[in-house]
């Protein structure tokens, strides 16, 4: 149990970034579109972000210093800024989404009206962030979103054709009647899901919160390879479910119910009961993490105190960048806004993020100032430098591909 | 001790300040610099660091330009204790001018909502 406990960050932090609410949607909609023939790309995004994950946690443990620290200090004040900048609009879209997500799930399980939920879902989170310990913020919720995968019981109670499923996940194909263009949208949306900054913006500050030394390297690499490859499985599950009981009857995903339609056949109530559940903690989650997130960027840019080991008051600022986010999120959703149409937004955000942000990493992950004898091994260095290659073409890519494609439809 | 060749624009340069008990104060925006007498810096004569500079100055390193000296935010060089990969000071955060504003919002803002002063890692 001890060790199950010990990876809740790791878990925490690729359910924010594999299942908050707005990959939910898109993981189904690849699913009832375009079948098993985008879980490529979700493998591809796993080595990536466990690659700059366990880097961005091992200079967090080594040296002290969580990613936006580094990348102020390595970029400086202008490069840095637009990073800020991006990451915190990716950040409070996101967060803006998973509030609503919150309301949405709530709306299903109890038919109360979702912007009857939304503030109080606000407020929810905000009594966490003021108040709730890190570790057990992370435990609890972390190990409740764990309830998704009640996703991967549907998909086999569902019994496809597995050799039939296999064949799609190795010999990938554009599906007839599908554009190629709209394939490769969603395959850069699956990636950037997977490789979305707030993820080591939060892993490497919750490294901090929880104090790790040069003695966690291990915690850190178990927190990696445990909970991202988890989270790419819960996308894959969730799109495999949409494959099997959607794409045969064309029925295009466009709300949480037709999501959640796959379990409720598969399973019956309870399971769809353990799926609500899980969808209403792992979108709780996500909205943690990007609160959190929006205030540790600011906060590490600014050189603030920062962080929930400290009483709210030892660190002002930063509770009140993350009040003022919340107070923001709400507001955008009171003007009636689909909650997750504003994600799409934020891959215009990620262009600029995702190589400002991993190339700081990957450069002070090798100076050996901040890591000692910790620095990256070849292997790193050679997987990273490729990787870095593939985020700055999906970075190009992605907003010719949603214009082209009008974000996907 | 030994000394040490350092390039301000790299080691100095929007590292991490941290006071003496290694709370983070601020960022080091830009450096104030004085002449040998404690005058303005004359090209090609020797020069030092007087002061960390950090608050408004930001915003002129990103757009250019520099604010006027009454608008600058100093922590005298005489304070600073230890370079690393941080800054190190060897005074309180609290005792530096730098720090008003994170004071302000402790003492207007945060302090005043109930659970303010809860210690998250305390026993309840």
């Amino acid at each position: 149990m001890k060790k199950l406990l010990g990876v809740a960050l790791g878990i925490l932090t690729a359910i924010g970034g594999f299942v908050d609410i707005g990959d939910l949607v898109t993981n189904a909609v690849v699913g009832a579109r375009f079948g098993f023939s985008l879980v490529w790309v979700v493998a591809v995004g796993v080595i990536g972000i466990c690659l700059f994950a366990e880097m961005s946690g091992r200079v967090a443990a080594v040296s002290g210093r969580a990613t936006f620290e580094i990348i102020r200090e390595r970029l400086g004040p202008r490069a840095g800024g637009a990073n800020l900048v991006a990451s915190f609009a990716i950040n409070l879209l996101t967060l803006t989404a998973e509030i609503g997500g919150i309301a949405l799930a709530l709306h299903l399980a109890s038919s109360v009206e979702p912007r009857l939920w939304m503030p109080v879902a606000a407020l929810a989170v905000w009594l966490v962030l003021w108040r709730v310990k890190f570790s057990i913020m992370e435990n609890v919720v972390g190990l409740m979103g764990l309830l998704l995968i009640g996703f991967a019981v549907a998909l086999f109670l569902l019994g496809p054709d597995w050799s039939q499923v296999a064949r799609e996940i190795t010999q990938p194909a554009v599906p007839e009647g599908e554009h190629p263009a709209a394939y490769w949208y969603y395959a850069v949306a699956l990636f950037g899901a997977a490789m979305t900054p707030y993820e080591v913006f939060f892993f490497s500050s919750g490294a901090v919160e929880e104090k790790w030394t040069a003695k966690s390297l291990g915690q850190n690499r178990l927190n990696v390879f445990t909970g991202f490859p988890l989270g790419g499985l819960l996308s894959v599950a969730i799109a495999g479910c949409a494959a099997v009981v959607l794409l045969p009857h064309g029925i295009e995903v466009s709300t949480l119910s037709q999501i959640v339609l796959p379990v409720a056949q598969a399973g019956g109530t309870l399971l769809l009961a353990v799926v609500i559940v899980g969808i209403v903690a792992a979108t709780f989650g996500a909205a943690l993490e990007t609160a959190l997130s929006s205030g540790y960027t600011l906060a590490q840019y600014l050189g603030w105190s920062w962080g929930k080991f400290r009483r709210p008051a030892q660190a002002a600022r930063f509770h009140v960048t993350m009040m003022i986010a919340l107070l923001l999120a709400v507001a955008i959703l009171m003007t009636s806004v689909d909650p997750v149409a504003v994600t799409e937004f934020s891959v215009v955000f990620s262009a600029v993020a995702l190589p400002l942000t991993y190339i700081p990493i990957l450069v002070v992950a090798n100076d050996p100032d901040y890591m000692g004898a910790r620095v990256n091994g070849r292997v790193a260095n050679t997987l990273g430098s490729v990787y870095l290659g593939i985020v700055l073409v999906a970075a190009l890519a992605a907003i010719p591909l949603m214009i082209a494609t009008g974000a996907g439809s | 001790m030994t000394r040490r060749i350092i390039d301000a624009r790299l080691h100095l340069l929007s590292r991490q300040v941290l006071d003496v008990d290694g709370e983070p104060v601020t960022t080091v925006e830009d450096l104030e610099l004085r002449g040998a007498d404690g005058g303005d810096v004359v090209a090609g004569e020797p020069a030092h660091v007087a002061a960390i500079l950090s608050g408004p100055v930001l915003v002129t390193r990103i757009l250019g330009g520099r604010p006027p000296q009454s608008r600058w935010e100093r922590i005298a060089w005489s304070a600073v204790s230890h370079l690393g990969t941080v800054v190190e000071l060897d005074v309180e955060a609290s005792t530096l001018d730098v720090d008003w504003p994170e004071r302000w919002l402790r003492e207007h803002v945060v302090r005043r909502i109930p659970g303010g002063q809860h210690d998250p890692e305390g026993e309840s």
